[in-house]
């Protein structure tokens, strides 16, 4: 009894390890780790499945960890000691930091030949953040993601605010657009425009898109923390952003998720929020929960120019601590890549614009809605700041949570707050 | 002879019975504690090897204008936790010291229980509880400043209401000391004092008091050196904000090690924590123990 037992075991695990063993050829496997845990990450783990499908002999191990700090920290730490992915997802705002923190390694042209890929791809400006100073690629741009104006066409049926085919028109002002909030406000909006006003990025986006319609630089490329009129200019965003909140127009101290319930519930009539949130809107919508019309357009022109803050997301493979990346592996990750950027119009569907331009133009994606209609962003956007205390999860997005929001529910006043901000960012630049 | 061989081969033994704290203390804290003193004067990265740079990162430290915040709010933090935190650790335990059996023993594991649960864990029921939309506390704060106030973005708020969070979940600790403390005086002293006609808040004053007070001195120094260590409830409460209301040392070391990739200057700031604590702490100890001499 006992003797057929343990045979019983043994010919188990023997075929068991037989059958790990049966591919001949070598399989990789790929250690993936993102950050993307919201609608777009349910889309990400549907691509890296299908992936795994397709390819036999490279199987994707994904990781979905903490978004912000806790995310590049990790990152940090486990590449120094070797013990990090082989392949993850990065902002490329955060390249510059990256590079000095020495994580990054680059991206060959035989690595790109690997993934079938090749730099002129993609949109410049993307290709652009993801090299380094001395024009080496660093990271494979994925995407290119920024802040959208959301609206709810309930709150403006009737006004001036939506032209015939319910779309919205008519926002060229600072002056518009709070009369438009305004008139949300008569038609029942409980808080007319909502961002997340009490987390850093969703304060820090919108005090950027601001700053750069007027034309305002944040840091300098030789390191000047608001140079020349840019203190003003900044001061007048936040004073836009304190009247907004003292009119009663934006909420008061609202953290991501409950900035997003007051739009999907139909309290808000805009939102001003991530492209990372147009899958929400879609799912909703097509359950029937919604309740509402909605759409999505590019910030509009509020103060001088036309233009948004952007990041992009991107996948770059990390240093193994001294060690050098297994070539077999290394072609392994870049296939992973390049099969990506070939299938990112799933991507798309998660509200980011591709930065791989072959999709972007495709016509699959022009049919796409509201996506193909923001999409001409990706021209005039601004990158964040190219420096070692910008991007996300740094000392920037800090200031906008432990200063800027605090402008603007009332604690400080704008100038206070700017000449604040410009004294904490100096005291960080080394 | 055979005593200084005998003196010798004890002398081997206590050395072999020492020897294994000796190296585990070597290993875990003399050793790091020497790293940490080489980093401070170097600029290191959080991984890796850096420059000698001599006195460059006190230097710096010291025109820092989040240092001095930084000092301020934990010495705030200290005033708001640490002698509160005693006094009603010892209204509970003389409570809890009345009463008897099963209902004692009730009573501790009520005021245990917060003790237990990990810092995480406390921090989202009060943040839950805090919340500024959906708190349950909320319509306390209405009724008595006729608006809700979001106290973790508060900067007058934010620091009170660390200090009160940290009181509910460390004292039940502070409780056991105190009863323990008092458990230890004999009760014929009490007996003898009643006889002679001694009021209750006489007992209390010449018999509790003063034979409560090497525990007293003790959890004051223990509390003094746990707040000043303050970063958990912060970091998870409000991230040092806003704008450094509640921004405390180890929350700086934090963010310039493993945010700004600042090892060498990070190992400067907790240097300089470790000695403040250290001499803040031995300081009081003393003090405590020269004011109880001069009352017995």
């Amino acid at each position: 009894m006992h003797f057929r037992k343990i045979a019983l075991a043994t010919a188990l695990s023997l075929s068991a390890a037989i059958g790990v063993a049966t591919p001949a050829f070598a399989q990789q496997t790929v250690t993936w780790w993102d950050f993307l845990s919201g609608g777009d990450g349910v889309r990400m783990k549907a691509l890296i499945s299908q992936f795994n499908e397709e390819h036999p002999d490279i199987q994707v191990k994904g990781t979905t960890l903490e978004w912000g700090v806790p995310f590049y920290t990790k990152v940090r730490t486990s590449a120094a000691v070797g013990q990090g992915p082989d392949v993850m997802t990065y902002h490329l705002s955060r390249l510059p930091l990256g590079l000095s923190e020495g994580v990054l390694t680059p991206i060959t042209d035989a690595d790109l030949e690997n993934a079938g890929l090749a730099k002129a791809d993609f949109f410049p400006a993307a290709e652009k953040a993801a090299e380094g100073p001395d024009g080496t690629l660093y990271a494979v741009p994925f995407d290119i993601h920024s802040i959208v104006l959301y609206y709810n066409k309930s709150f403006l049926e009737g006004s001036r605010f939506l032209d015939d085919q319910g779309n919205l028109t008519g926002i060229e002002s600072v002056g518009d657009f709070e009369e438009a909030m305004q008139t949300a406000a008569d038609n029942g909006a409980e808080t007319p425009l909502t961002y997340a006003t009490g987390d850093d990025g969703g304060v820090y986006r919108v005090f950027y898109t601001l700053l750069a319609q007027q034309g305002g630089t944040l840091i300098s490329d030789d390191g000047e923390i608001l140079p020349g009129d840019s203190t003003e200019k900044a001061i007048k965003a936040v004073e836009t952003m304190t009247k907004w909140q003292t009119e009663g127009w934006q909420p008061e101290q609202a953290l991501y998720e409950a900035s997003v319930a007051l739009f999907t519930s139909g309290k808000s009539a805009f939102q001003l929020n991530g492209v990372w949130e147009v899958p929400t809107m879609k799912d909703l919508a097509t359950a029937g929960t919604l309740g509402f019309e909605w759409g999505a357009v590019q910030v509009p022109k509020l103060m001088e120019t036309q233009t948004t803050w952007a990041d992009s997301h991107a996948f770059a493979i990390p240093v193994h601590g001294k060690d050098e990346m297994d070539p077999e592996k290394r072609k392994a990750v870049m296939t992973v890549i390049g099969w990506m950027e070939k299938h990112s119009i799933a991507w798309a569907e998660a509200g980011h614009i591709p930065a791989y331009k072959p999709v972007a133009d495709s016509a699959e994606y022009a049919q796409m809605q509201p996506n193909a209609t923001y999409a001409t962003l990706a021209d005039s956007a601004t990158y964040d700041p190219r420096n070692d205390i910008a991007g996300v999860a740094s000392p920037v997005y800090d200031a906008s949570i432990n200063i800027l929001s605090p402008a603007m529910h009332g604690y400080l006043t704008p100038e206070d707050a700017i000449a604040q901000m410009k004294s904490e960012l100096e005291s960080r630049m080394r | 002879m055979a005593i200084i061989r005998n003196k010798r081969r004890h002398g081997l033994v206590a050395l072999s019975l020492i020897l294994p704290f000796l190296a585990i203390f070597a290993l875990v804290f003399a050793y790091p504690l020497y790293e940490v003193v080489r980093l401070s004067f170097t600029d290191a990265p959080l991984i890796g090897e850096g420059n000698w740079i001599g006195l460059d990162n006190y230097v710096r430290l010291f025109s820092d204008r989040i240092f001095y915040i930084s000092i301020k709010n934990n010495a705030y933090f200290v005033v708001l936790t640490v002698i509160p935190t005693t006094l009603i650790a010892m209204v509970i335990a003389l409570a809890v010291n009345r009463l008897s059996g099963r209902w004692q023993a009730l009573a501790l594991v009520l005021f245990f229980t917060p003790y237990v649960l990990p810092v995480s864990v406390v921090t989202q029921i009060w943040a839950w509880m805090l919340d500024f939309q959906f708190g349950v506390l909320q319509p306390v704060f209405t009724f008595f400043t006729g608006k809700p106030v979001p106290v973790f973005k508060n900067p007058y708020w934010v620091l009170p209401s660390i200090a009160v969070v940290t009181i509910w979940w460390t004292n039940g600790f502070n409780v056991l000391l105190i009863l323990a403390g008092l458990r230890n005086i004999p009760t014929d002293l009490y007996e003898a004092a009643a006889l002679d006609g001694a009021t209750r808040r006489q007992l209390f004053a010449r018999i509790t008091w003063p034979l409560l007070w090497p525990v007293t001195a003790l959890v004051l120094t223990l509390q003094l050196i746990l707040q000043l260590k303050l970063f958990d409830q912060v970091y998870l409460l409000s991230e040092g904000g806003p704008f450094n209301t509640s921004y405390v040392l180890l929350l700086m070391v934090y963010r310039e090690a493993f945010q700004l990739n600042h090892g060498g200057y990070a190992a400067a700031i907790s240097l300089i924590l470790f000695l403040l604590i250290a001499v803040v702490s031995v300081l009081q100890y003393q003090l405590l123990r020269i004011g109880r001499g001069k009352d017995t």
